[in-house]
């Protein structure tokens, strides 16, 4: 892979880097490595994933104290609480320590046993480790696995938190891990993260089918895995309570994803990231809110039927695998029925083929009542305005939006530039409804200083007329010009502002184009694209040992 | 201790101990217990709290004073000023004093927060335990919290051995 970012993965991937492949282990060979000797790609979509696993309710670091070198008057005033109480105080504890009290007098023997489970994996790490993943099969992530399936087979339910990251399962270990998703099937697990280690796929572990009957799931996050055949799955599989499935790097075909959703009736949120299967997802599904798509391989995002769908995402995907040739298709996002949609984005002009109803949007596309959208309220568009095809759709995407209120622009950097398209070709284009009556902010994101952006900002400024703000970042070092950039935006400063007055607000870019998993599945969070606020403070991640890291510089 | 303000309504608190204290409402219904004997209407002139003695229930009305939340007219102005995060993490350090106290008093105070139904001095109660027995040996968590051994050396031996993968 080229040590140049890719395009469509914009100042992602860490330009210091090492080269991280050894040419002289052959490809199968570098299954199960330390992630960090992975390619830097891969690398990031498994330290992106890692960071957005499910918390665990309980932590190991103690946080309070008390005192206690005093009153020794030997009352065990502990053993006297009642069971519910002691039942709670045994809940908090890491599982491992949960399980010790059974030691500690006959008061505690059964307690843990009945008490709801929580069972993270990192926890049952040598404390040497710091709760950092092991980086490879060996002794450590051996002891783990066989720590889990006694803890599984030792208590007796419920499971309401289980995190399983750190075993190395290889096809040999099919017995244990179908052993596991029997026991967790049988003793009812409400949340699971199930993430196996080997890497690269397809080179996986398929999951076993006995994962269908889970009925308690009530959300899942699954990683490279192959996904269980679900055509030799038994009729009336199905996870009736699932409402949020996230998979990452999961080998699926698209009739699996079909299957999925048909059989998770109260499924609200589905993200797939990693995804490495050229796959067409078709979303039919009386119950999703969220869908997301995120550093995934994806040929074709359809809305099909999603009446409660509200956000739809796609960060980082592309329509052709990593790592082979670049091909020239482009990926198709079809929006058919779904009245509530509200936050769309990152769609790509000129790049993503747009479809709303059975209408394939173009340049010369009519506006009618088919071709359009009206529940979007925010939308993200991220284009290369040195590309004069990509320019040239902008007007026609905007068009299906007609009541956009917020609208995020992500501006890439051009290597080859097709053409200028000024603010004559915007006069020219007519008037576009949600820039005219709606557009109340305006986040234009990497201004590079191409005289397309400019004049595109011109537009909006001279058209908006309910326009409230208009924020330009200016892509900070890169200019070759800083004067000429100065006079641009005094000129669009003076322009003739459609809203009555200049709403221009300068500042410099302060992050790349980034995402949050958990910000965009957040119903309560309504700015996931960060076009609101300025305080970009949960754009940290956690990598695989919990550090805290900028996602910037992943 | 809550001050009488103009406005609030004030709800008497009594101690099996006789003693008796005066509290905002809305201080005493960050207990459900109280909460729901307010909204059934069994609280005309005092609630008496059994079980609790003064010493404990002072604290626990300590406690509840500090967490009651401050959108209303009580302490509007520290929520209009301060940053939610900033205001948490406070608690967060108000909290951990608070609970340095000795054994008794904090297994009263779990107590307390069962009856009395307060969500938020549960967690902290309980929490100081688990602390307590997180990555203490067996024989500092029996010494710390008083619990005298009762197996026989043989059972201890099985109940070890049925849970061996939590003493590696």
């Amino acid at each position: 892979m080229a040590r140049q970012p890719p395009r469509f993965y914009p100042r992602l991937l860490r330009a210091d880097s090492p080269a991280a492949e050894d040419p002289g282990v052959p490809m199968d060979m570098r299954h199960g490595l330390d992630p960090d000797t992975l390619d830097p790609y891969k690398n990031m979509v498994l330290n992106f994933f890692y960071s957005y696993l499910l918390e665990s309710p309980v932590s190991t670091a103690a946080s309070l104290s008390c005192t206690t070198a005093e009153d020794g008057d030997g009352v065990d005033r502990v053993s006297l609480l009642p069971d519910d109480l002691l039942r709670r105080v045994v809940s908090r504890l890491p599982a491992k320590d949960g399980a010790r009290t059974a030691v500690l007098s006959s008061r505690w023997h059964h307690l843990w046993r009945s008490t709801p489970l929580v069972l993270v994996d990192t926890h049952l790490l040598p404390a040497a480790c710091a709760g950092a993943r092991p980086g490879r099969a060996g002794a450590v992530s051996r002891a783990v696995t066989g720590a889990v399936s006694a803890a599984l087979e030792a208590h007796q339910g419920n499971f309401t938190f289980v995190s399983l990251t750190c075993s190395f399962l290889e096809r040999a270990d099919r017995g244990v891990l179908a052993r596991w998703v029997q026991l967790l099937a049988t003793k009812g697990v409400s949340e699971l993260v199930l993430v196996n280690r080997p890497w690269p796929l397809p080179r996986g572990v398929c999951l076993p089918v006995a994962l269908f009957s889970c009925a308690s799931l009530t959300r899942l996050y699954l990683g490279a895995w192959l996904f269980p055949d679900t055509a030799t799955l038994p009729r009336g599989a199905a996870f009736p309570n699932l409402r949020e499935l996230v998979l990452g790097c999961v080998m699926m075909t698209d009739k699996d994803l079909d299957f999925v959703l048909a059989a998770s009736p109260v499924l609200e949120i589905l993200a797939v990231v990693g995804s490495q299967t050229q796959l067409h997802a078709r979303l039919a599904s009386q119950s999703l809110r969220c869908a997301q798509f995120c550093l995934s391989t994806v040929e074709e995002v359809a809305v099909v039927d999603a009446p409660c769908l509200e956000r739809l995402f796609i960060w980082c995907c592309s329509s052709h695998g990593l790592g082979t040739a670049r091909s020239k298709t482009s990926i198709r996002v079809k929006i058919g029925r779904a009245p509530q949609l509200r936050l769309l984005g990152y769609l790509r002009p000129g790049w993503h083929v747009l479809e709303v109803g059975n209408t394939t949007i173009k340049a010369s596309t009519q506006v009618s009542p088919r071709t359009i959208v009206p529940s979007v309220q925010m939308l993200a568009l991220s284009l290369h305005f040195g590309i004069r095809n990509e320019v040239k759709m902008l007007p026609s995407f905007l068009r299906c939006f007609p009541n956009v209120e917020v609208l995020l622009i992500q501006s890439e950097e051009t290597h080859e530039p097709t053409g200028n398209l000024r603010l004559k070709f915007w006069q020219e284009n007519g008037m576009i409804e949600c820039v005219r009556s709606r557009l109340k902010r305006i986040v234009f994101r990497e201004y590079h200083g191409h005289e397309n952006e400019f004049a595109f900002l011109m537009f909006i400024a001279e058209n908006a007329e309910v326009l409230e703000r208009m924020v330009v970042e200016l892509k900070f070092g890169r200019y070759a010009a800083p004067e000429e950039i100065a006079i641009k935006m005094k000129a669009l400063q003076g322009a003739k502002w459609a809203s009555g007055g200049d709403k221009l607000q300068l500042t410099f870019s302060k992050f790349p184009s980034a995402w949050s998993l958990s910000k965009g599945s957040d119903f309560s969070f309504d700015d996931p694209f960060l076009c609101l606020c300025y305080m970009p403070t949960y754009f940290e991640m956690r990598d695989s040992s919990g550090q805290f890291k900028p996602l910037g510089y992943l | 201790m809550a001050t009488r303000e103009a406005g609030k309504k004030m709800i008497m608190l009594k101690s099996p101990d006789g003693m008796e204290f005066e509290v905002e409402e809305a201080v005493a219904m960050e207990s459900q217990t109280i909460r729901k004997m307010i909204e059934d209407d069994c609280a005309d002139t005092a609630i008496l709290i059994p079980n609790i003695n003064s010493k404990i229930l002072s604290r626990v009305i300590e406690y509840c004073n500090k967490h009651v939340p401050t959108t209303g007219a009580t302490g509007a102005a520290a929520s209009d000023t301060v940053a939610p995060a900033a205001l948490a993490e406070d608690l967060k350090i108000w909290d951990a004093e608070f609970i340095k106290v000795n054994r008794a008093t904090r297994f009263n105070l779990i107590q307390a927060a069962s009856y009395l139904n307060i969500k938020g001095l549960l967690d902290l109660t309980s929490q100081t335990t688990i602390d307590t027995i997180s990555d203490n040996s067996l024989e500092e968590i029996r010494s710390f919290l008083s619990t005298k051994n009762d197996y026989l050396p043989e059972e201890e031996q099985t109940i070890r051995r049925e849970n061996q993968w939590a003493f590696q």
